[in-house]
């Protein structure tokens, strides 16, 4: 491997980089909203798999005990965690609200 | 690998153990079923039905990862499935002397089925233990992961 000198790293090149990196607020909003969509969805899939698993079992469809007990604690679990992430967030948003300008 | 992987290995042992049991049930039930299947003409006796265990197969995703060395838990099993319900043809049929059987061969035996009461008890009770060892696994994988949601409360 060589290694190339410092001197073809032209200061033009590094300028590019940092304005490739630069993100707008706009942007920024968008993936976290993105972010928590897709965990509330998430969320969701698994309460929804829970409830088909409940229904079958109650109609005597072909579906063992124990996978909808483990279902319905997978939600369970799945849900705790969404709400302390949700705890987290807004417990950080109220510390940099109560910071004074 | 999911915080779940634990809760679905321990999902496939309690499935496997349900069938084991599904079997003994099945052959407690044909424990005096003279008349079982027609082979060639002849009824035949209930057979014995066993089961076979073998470890599951991971994911191509995860022998993947391994490959790449991005996993370092690939080591971790996946859990157990059922690879065949074979009937027992090793045992030989009871014969048991009853002249006035409608099944009574000209010597005056019937062919019991080769079910073995105290073998089925024995293997009941081991699903029964196995099974109850699988939930409490279960049910310790699950407090682990609420207590982890505790961290920094």
């Amino acid at each position: 491997m060589t290694i190339s000198s410092v001197s073809q790293m032209t200061p033009t090149q590094v300028v590019n980089e940092t304005n490739k990196l630069k993100t707008t607020p706009y942007e920024a909003q968008q993936s976290f909203a993105n972010s928590l969509k897709e965990a509330i969805s998430k969320v969701n899939d698994q309460q929804i798999t829970s409830d088909n698993l409940t229904q079958k079992l109650i109609n005597g469809g072909d579906v063992e005990l124990h996978e909808v007990m483990i279902a319905s604690q997978k939600a369970s679990i799945t849900l705790n965690a969404t709400i302390e992430v949700r705890n987290k967030v807004i417990e950080a948003y109220q510390e940099i609200m109560r910071m004074s300008v | 690998m999911s915080i779940f992987h634990g809760m679905n290995t321990t999902a496939s042992a309690l499935t496997a153990q349900r069938l084991r049991m599904d079997v003994i049930s099945s052959n407690m039930a044909g424990m005096d079923t003279t008349r079982a299947k027609q082979v060639n003409g002849q009824w035949e006796p209930y057979r014995r039905k066993t089961v076979t265990f073998t470890a599951q197969e991971g994911q191509f995703s995860k022998f993947f990862n391994a490959a790449l060395g991005k996993n370092a838990k690939s080591g971790v099993g996946n859990g157990v499935k059922v690879t065949q319900i074979k009937e027992d043809t090793e045992t030989p049929f009871k014969l048991v002397y009853d002249p006035t059987h409608p099944d009574a061969n000209a010597d005056g035996y019937v062919n019991m089925p080769n079910v073995d009461p105290l073998k089925e008890m024995v293997d009941l009770m081991s699903a029964t233990r196995s099974y109850e060892a699988n939930v409490t696994v279960l049910n310790a994988n699950k407090s682990m992961l609420t207590k982890a949601l505790e961290i920094g409360r």
